[in-house]
């Protein structure tokens, strides 16, 4: 699965917007299950295909395209993106700034896991609702599947279809089982937007939320 | 994109056959039904989108009275026959193994391997039927008529006891007949002979087994019950679960040994996974089970 995002010269300045802004604070790693999201948890092995060779961003080369590698870390606000959900109206990240979101990309609506993960979730909606969060599931599917996954399953949050897994690979999250699976990956923003907790698991989806809960509780 | 359509609903046309404990009225169901599929369409192979449309569209079987004796459920000559040659193809294969061992003063290594060929039987087992039980229909080639049979079975799991013996097992005694004889007649070596004697021998006796592990205690031999108890085969009680919701489960038929590992580590569930990702189908265990998959509770047979 490809993690580079090619890019003209023309949108060269909009490079930095994907770096790291040098002058957001970074909170203390106290609560963050893994210092980096490159690697991925899949039964406790590390299987997981490198969203980028580095940390750090690739500099500019020069040819017509310029190859990026963008990678949400802790302490980062990450890129906006607008994306359509289960009734295909478009919703924005911007649009929580303000309140906590949890955002979990998932691999597919239905599957056993991805069920598991999204009723969990719904269980404990009000514990979100509680600390103030917002809850978004980000998956490849459409917006039909979203909505027919959310009628079954009931589920009261968003769910938001990246078409072409454009957003999971600009914020580098890694896939499994060498690229054969996408990755499981959860992010807590705060009332700020940066990230304080990215936690990846992709076949114990229940974790996801015992460890976003326990992050909104201190925040 | 691959040309495999996932089909929700099933095409059956294997008669299944429920009968209540207190009342002599058999229940038969239609032996051709006609089921829609729906189609998971990628519509861009560089990318991960997938648009399902679905355009389910599913007829439910008429019902019709059917008599005790169906014969169905009955073995013919035919099918007598395969079994006959199916387990002369085992035997012949165990014995060439034996007097190769024999010859060659070796015993520990083809027993080792004839245990290899029952564990690893066990592992085949639950592969196939895993892939038996969420993927195609009664139109798939080559595996067409045992999916049919695999959805009727778990719309009435109870009919493999009523099954008589080689009407049970005569479509596993033709494919090792088929597969087995050649390797026999080009292989003298009793390490491979052993294993491969084994592992057909399993393979063709599953139904068997599972036809054991759908009865009950009382029916059952005593020798059968102490088997299942030992875990040497599968346990009527493991074997339950994969009849309940989510269905997804416990599907190997041999001894079962294989079970709790593959369920576990998820092992079907990433191969589902992959599978979905890879060639954009999902299996039958991520829907919900329609009525004409999920077994028949009203007529399931009371002992």
């Amino acid at each position: 699965m490809a993690s580079t995002v090619s890019m003209t010269t023309r949108t060269q300045r909009s490079i930095p917007s994907l770096l790291p802004s040098s002058s957001k604070p970074r909170t203390p790693a106290s609560h963050q299950s893994f210092s980096s999201s490159s690697h991925s948890q899949f039964h406790g092995l590390n299987f997981s295909k490198p969203a980028s060779a580095s940390s750090a961003p690739v500099p500019y080369r020069s040819s017509f395209k310029t190859s990026i590698v963008a990678k949400v870390n802790k302490g980062q606000v990450p890129p906006n993106f607008t994306l359509k959900d289960q009734d295909g109206k478009a919703v924005s990240l911007a649009k929580y700034k303000g309140k906590p979101v949890v955002v979990y990309f998932y691999p597919a609506d239905e599957s056993p896991s991805c069920t598991k993960q999204a009723c969990a979730f719904r269980d404990s909606y009000e514990k979100f609702k509680k600390a103030g969060a917002e809850v978004i599931g980000i998956s490849g599917d459409d917006s039909s599947s979203h909505k027919s996954f959310a009628k079954k399953y009931r589920l009261p949050f968003t769910l938001l279809s990246d078409e072409g897994n454009k957003v999971r690979k600009e914020w580098g999250i890694p896939s499994d089982l060498f690229g054969a699976l996408p990755g499981r990956q959860t992010y807590v923003l705060d009332k700020q937007g940066v990230v304080q907790l990215i936690y990846n698991n992709q076949f114990q989806p229940e974790k996801h939320i015992d460890e976003t809960l326990k992050l909104l509780q201190s925040l | 994109m691959s040309s495999l359509q996932h089909h929700k609903f099933l095409s059956r046309s294997s008669p299944g056959h429920g009968f209540h404990h207190h009342r002599v009225i058999p229940i038969r169901y239609a032996t051709s039904i006609t089921t829609i599929t729906c189609t998971l369409i990628k519509d861009n192979p560089n990318s991960n989108q997938l648009v399902s449309q679905p355009q389910c569209v599913s007829r439910a079987p008429p019902v019709i009275p059917l008599t005790a004796n169906d014969p169905g459920l009955k073995s013919t000559w035919s099918h007598r026959g395969w079994v006959a040659t199916g387990c002369a193809t085992v035997l012949f294969s165990l014995a060439k193994a034996a007097v190769g061992a024999a010859s060659v003063h070796i015993w520990l290594e083809p027993v080792l391997a004839g245990y290899m060929g029952y564990i690893l039987a066990d592992l085949g087992s639950g592969v196939y039927h895993w892939g038996i039980d969420n993927y195609g229909d009664a139109l798939t080639p080559g595996f067409g008529s045992q999916i049919e049979a695999f959805q009727g079975h778990h719309k009435w799991p109870w009919t493999i006891t009523r099954r008589e013996f080689a009407n049970n097992l005569h479509s596993l005694a033709r494919v090792v007949a088929f597969s087995v004889l050649p390797v026999e007649l080009v292989c003298s070596d009793p390490v491979v002979l052993g294993f491969v004697g084994m592992f057909s021998g399993c393979i063709m006796f599953s139904q068997q087994f599972h036809a054991w592990a759908h009865s009950t205690k009382s029916k059952l031999p005593a020798a059968v019950v102490a088997l299942q108890d030992a875990g040497v085969l599968v346990s009527r009680g493991q074997h339950a679960d994969h009849h309940r919701p989510p269905y997804n489960n416990n599907y190997c038929i041999v001894s079962g040994i294989w079970n709790d590992l593959l369920d576990r580590n998820k092992v079907f569930e990433v191969l589902e996974m992959v599978v979905y990702f890879k060639l954009g189908v999902k299996p039958r265990s991520w829907s919900d089970p329609n009525s004409a998959w999920t077994g028949d509770e009203d007529a399931e047979i009371t002992i």
